[in-house]
């Protein structure tokens, strides 16, 4: 792959991204929260559930990208300061989309990580804006994008000033429509090989059915990703957006106690000697 | 013009108002100082037959006498409740006026123009009593209203240490993303310059941060905001964009309460201002009073006097009580070496309990 001189793995050291005291890259972190920030009541509810189940991070959108201009549009600089106020009562600090170039400053100033969906994913416009902030930056993969097309657009970001680029696989359209997308796994240990960012996967998006988010979830750590983004709704049948995927708070809080029991057993090296794979952020020592 | 343009000029008057009538309450409460009895059927008599006298076109003569009645009742009760008047310098929503509310949680706040206006109020016994700011923690001192103290035959009898939190306030129906001047006092402006930055946004002087916020309401120019503080949000219907969006989080002023008699509770904290002779160790000799009965000074201050050049007063304050043996007999020893001395005052501070921020900084 061309190009790629700083998104590619090169020489560069493995990036790790501090967010108050969480280390990404370094510490396996799994971000949870509402699809749409819709009212402070909800944002607080499900805040609370998710700090309480072990996220370390809170999601919201107060913008959001819908495919029908008729659909809600999320709460807009309203929807910033339910999510401030979250953080300040949980201590989980917030992760939010932006969409509009013009927002960029504003959203900086309210979350401590910024978001590029998947459908702004090329919006080069938007990423050399968002490359001149001084927060880190989740870069989810287009449904469309190759792995190439995905790491030039962090170059782009890591080119206009901003190094602090977090990859996250969302899942990509394929032929099957069971799925709302096929949520590509091997991406992981391939972004690994070709890249020294932090991958992060988000299974809510990319299987778009709440059965198949736990294992997805755990496939997805023990294929050596650095964490997750998964959408949680108390009660999504009266959600605003994505209701078919969200996880209730319970549903969340047993998959967070799996999660911790395969992250502890992937400490181990457990196939002896052929194929001792141990995903690299859960190994004792860096061998690397 | 459409329904929805006619109501926002109705809103927008009745604004007015409400405002005017605030303003003649307060000016009812101001009288009450001058005279004996709340009740003055004679002035009310005049004041009614003056409203009938005023009132024109659609305003009946009957109705304003009607209106005025409930206004006139209302003013009377509001001097029955014999509320303390407290004078601050600048419009409704200043920060003398936050600080005054920290003062007195219960008072009636009246603003004046300028601060020797306060002065003034407090020396024609008007006003019970007068916030200043003397110091701000970024800013330095504030020169005029020391040059004021120096002169005014009054007490400090507290002082106030106000956080000060700028909030980036707009129209409610403005779009964030269309704001493209700020306007403000240019020091808010000053200390919110990496925000201003941060967002491109041009900083237009006002000649107030409370004033800027009133005329954001009233003239409701277009992509305009203004930097002022919370209360103004309030006061004048405007939303808050964005909370703390100074530089520095920590940004006191420092208020003084001034009054015509000194503080009747004991207090913590003493206020003296003096000048020396122009002799080798002359300010050496008063300071080491102090530092012999081992009193913290919290504030030394030197002020130029007159526009003589080459001649200061120096404002000190110290940890103490005049109750206090030692600090009589510190006070003792430094008149000798004063050719101007006055105890300003002997009083007890009032800090502001942790702010409320969005902890976005933490």
């Amino acid at each position: 792959m061309k190009n790629l001189k700083l998104a590619g793995r090169g020489d560069h050291e493995r990036t790790v991204i501090e967010v108050g005291d969480l280390r990404i890259g370094a510490d396996l972190v799994v971000i949870a929260g509402p699809c749409s920030v819709e009212s402070e009541e909800q944002t607080m509810i499900i805040a609370r559930a998710v700090a309480k189940a072990g996220a370390k991070m809170l999601r919201g959108g107060a913008f959001k990208p819908r495919t029908s201009p008729y659909s809600f549009q999320g709460l807009g600089l309203k929807g910033l300061k339910i999510l401030a106020k979250a953080r300040a009562e949980t201590g989980l600090p917030v992760i939010t989309e932006v969409l509009d170039t013009r927002d960029v400053g504003w959203v900086t100033e309210y979350a401590d990580v910024l978001q590029i969906g998947a459908r702004n994913m090329q919006n080069f416009a938007l990423l050399k804006e968002i490359g001149k902030v001084e927060k880190p930056v989740m870069l989810k993969r287009g449904m469309f994008s190759t792995y190439a097309e995905w790491l030039s657009c962090a170059e782009y970001i890591m080119d206009a000033g901003n190094p602090n680029v977090i990859l996250c696989e969302r899942g990509i359209r394929t032929f099957e429509t069971y799925t709302r997308n096929t949520l590509d796994l091997s991406v992981i240990p391939s972004m690994k090989t070709l890249s020294h960012l932090p991958v992060f996967v988000d299974p809510t998006h990319g299987a778009g059915r709440v059965e198949l988010i736990p294992p997805m979830a755990l496939a997805a750590i023990a294929a050596g990703a650095d964490g997750l983004i998964v959408e949680v709704h108390h009660d999504p049948s009266t959600a605003q957006s994505d209701k078919d995927q969200a996880m209730l708070p319970e549903q969340f809080e047993r998959m967070m106690t799996m999660i911790e029991r395969l992250a502890e057993t992937l400490k181990e090296p457990v196939f002896n000697g052929r194929l001792d794979f141990v995903p690299w952020n859960l190994r004792k020592e860096s061998t690397e | 013009m459409d329904l929805k343009k006619v109501r926002k000029q109705i809103d927008q008057i009745d604004f007015e108002i409400l405002k005017l009538l605030n303003r003649r309450m307060e000016m009812a409460l101001t009288s009450s100082k001058f005279k004996d009895e709340v009740a003055d059927p004679a002035r009310e008599k005049e004041v009614l037959a003056s409203v009938e006298g005023f009132a024109h076109g659609l305003v009946r003569p009957e109705f304003g006498r009607e209106l005025f009645q409930r206004v006139i009742g209302e003013s009377r009760r509001l001097q029955k409740e014999g509320l303390a008047l407290v004078g601050f310098q600048g419009e409704h929503g200043a920060n003398g006026e936050m600080a005054a509310m920290m003062f007195l949680p219960n008072g009636a706040y009246i603003p004046c123009p300028e601060f020797s206006d306060v002065f003034d109020g407090v020396a024609a016994g008007y006003l019970d009593y007068g916030l200043v700011p003397v110091e701000n923690s970024l800013g330095g001192v504030v020169s005029r209203v020391n040059e004021l103290m120096v002169d005014s035959p009054f007490h400090v009898v507290g002082e106030v240490m106000l956080p000060v939190h700028h909030c980036l306030l707009a129209l409610k129906d403005t779009d964030y993303r269309d704001i493209k001047v700020v306007r403000s006092h240019p020091q808010a402006l000053a200390q919110c310059r990496g925000f201003l930055k941060r967002h491109k946004l041009e900083a237009r002087p006002f000649y107030d941060t409370a004033g800027a916020a009133r005329m954001l309401f009233q003239n409701r120019p277009e992509g305009n905001a203004v930097i002022a503080g919370e209360l103004c949000a309030r006061l004048y219907h405007l939303e808050i964009i964005k909370e703390n969006i100074e530089d520095h989080t920590d940004n006191v002023t420092r208020f003084q309460v001034i009054a015509r008699e000194p503080c009747r509770e004991a207090g913590d904290k003493c206020s003296i201002v003096f000048s020396t002779e122009h002799r080798a160790g002359a300010l050496f000799d008063v300071m080491k009073a102090f530092a012999d009965h081992e009193l913290n000074l919290t504030r030394v201050e030197s002020v130029p006097l007159g526009g003589t050049p080459g001649n200061y007063v120096f404002f000190l304050d110290f940890e103490g009580s005049d109750q206090d043996e030692v600090v009589q007999q510190a006070l003792d020893e430094v008149r000798p070496n004063t050719t101007m001395f006055r105890f300003l005052g002997c009083y007890n501070s009032v800090a502001a309990a942790a702010a409320s921020g969005d902890g976005a900084d933490k």
